[in-house]
């Protein structure tokens, strides 16, 4: 039996992309359902969805990254999808590549396969913060979980609902190095799988000047937090 | 401290007692944040108005004169209070979100219902 696949998108302004992102994926994946959420964007992103005749979630206001996925989680776990696709709606990421990621959970039989840019000191051309940020916190899942993720900060994953439902129930901020922690020390399996990324081409960055500095701290605390977590859960009987 | 000191403190306490009642009154602080506010200010108003008490803190933070030493406990007060509008802040938060992913689900769940309905109620042609 094929199992159920929702790919979820979020969403923010993205009106120059998402018609791309969301032809591409229904050319590219017509088995697998689409969820857009739609995390309160203020341009045309929402009626561009509407006339292509897109599922959307509408969020009544921006909840950022991290919570629209989270939302996404949840409706694909209310739905019983047995895997779930996180997707970017800023066209970095090549629909085709969808397919190959969903095979690699299947026939790898892991959890969590993430797309990544920099699988095995694969390059990719990324500013020189967010690389250096990248490679601190991929030695970092190495040193806590045995296993270097080289790519961390991915949006392009394939879940299994098992491991959906373990890091939705957590502190949730953006499903990253915290999430991956957490879900590899319950004894999740993690794969990575090299792809392709296209440079964006509209649309800004989530990151903003100020999160170059909170963001990886507060990653880093959810991080000691999943870890605690893991530790206390590990000890009841 | 001198007695002067001493009135000076008290009245300003109760004048913030006065106008945390008032507030509370007229609906713009919640209760439960007004009572931490009204110990604060009543602790304060007994420490200043009984010297023993009052020196015997200041003996007790390591403190030469009192006024440091009240200096010193507004501070640790202020301190508490922010770590805990920060835990409000967080936890309203947290159910601001809850609440608009669970009517964000809703509504969809609504929309896709409605849709069935309909396509059940066309007509075979």
């Amino acid at each position: 039996m094929h199992p159920r696949v929702l790919i979820v998108i979020p969403a923010y302004n993205e009106e120059n992309s998402i018609a791309a992102v969301i032809e591409g994926l229904r050319q590219a994946a017509p088995a697998y359902d689409r969820l857009v959420i739609n995390d309160g964007a203020k341009d045309g992103t929402g009626k561009i969805l509407s006339q292509m005749g897109e599922k959307q979630l509408l969020l009544p206001c921006n909840l950022g990254y991290g919570h629209a996925l989270q939302t996404g989680l949840k409706y694909g776990l209310q739905h019983g999808y047995d895997i779930i696709v996180s997707f970017d709606a800023d066209g970095q990421h090549r629909p085709e590549d969808v397919i190959m990621i969903v095979t690699a959970l299947l026939e790898n039989d892991v959890d969590v396969v993430i797309g990544s840019r920099y699988y095995r000191g694969e390059f990719y051309d990324s500013p020189l913060d967010r690389r250096v940020g990248q490679i601190l916190f991929s030695k970092l899942t190495r040193l806590l979980i045995g296993q270097r993720i080289y790519d961390t900060t991915s949006g392009f994953k394939a879940l299994r609902a098992a491991a959906c439902e373990v890091i939705v129930s957590g502190i949730f901020m953006d499903f990253h190095t915290e999430s991956l922690v957490r879900l590899s020390m319950a004894g999740f399996k993690i794969k990575e799988q090299l792809i392709t990324v296209n440079e964006r081409r509209h649309g800004r960055s989530m990151h903003s000047f100020v999160s170059i500095f909170t963001y990886p701290l507060q990653t880093l605390l959810l991080t000691v937090v999943a870890m605690v977590d893991a530790l206390l859960n590990r000890r009841k009987p | 401290m001198s007695l002067q000191g001493i009135l000076l403190l008290d009245v300003i306490g109760l004048i913030l007692i006065g106008l945390i009642i008032n507030l509370v009154r007229t609906r713009k602080l919640h209760p439960a944040f007004a009572v931490i506010w009204l110990l604060a200010l009543v602790g304060m108003i007994i420490i200043v108005s009984i010297p023993q008490l009052l020196f015997f803190v200041t003996h007790i933070v390591g403190a030469i004169y009192p006024a440091s030493a009240l200096t010193l406990l507004a501070f640790v007060l202020v301190f508490g209070m922010l770590i805990f509008f920060s835990m409000q802040i967080s936890i309203l938060s947290a159910r601001q979100v809850e609440m608009a992913q669970k009517t964000a689900l809703t509504d969809l769940q609504r929309q896709e219902n409605n849709k069935n309905t309909k396509s059940q109620d066309e007509p075979i042609v």
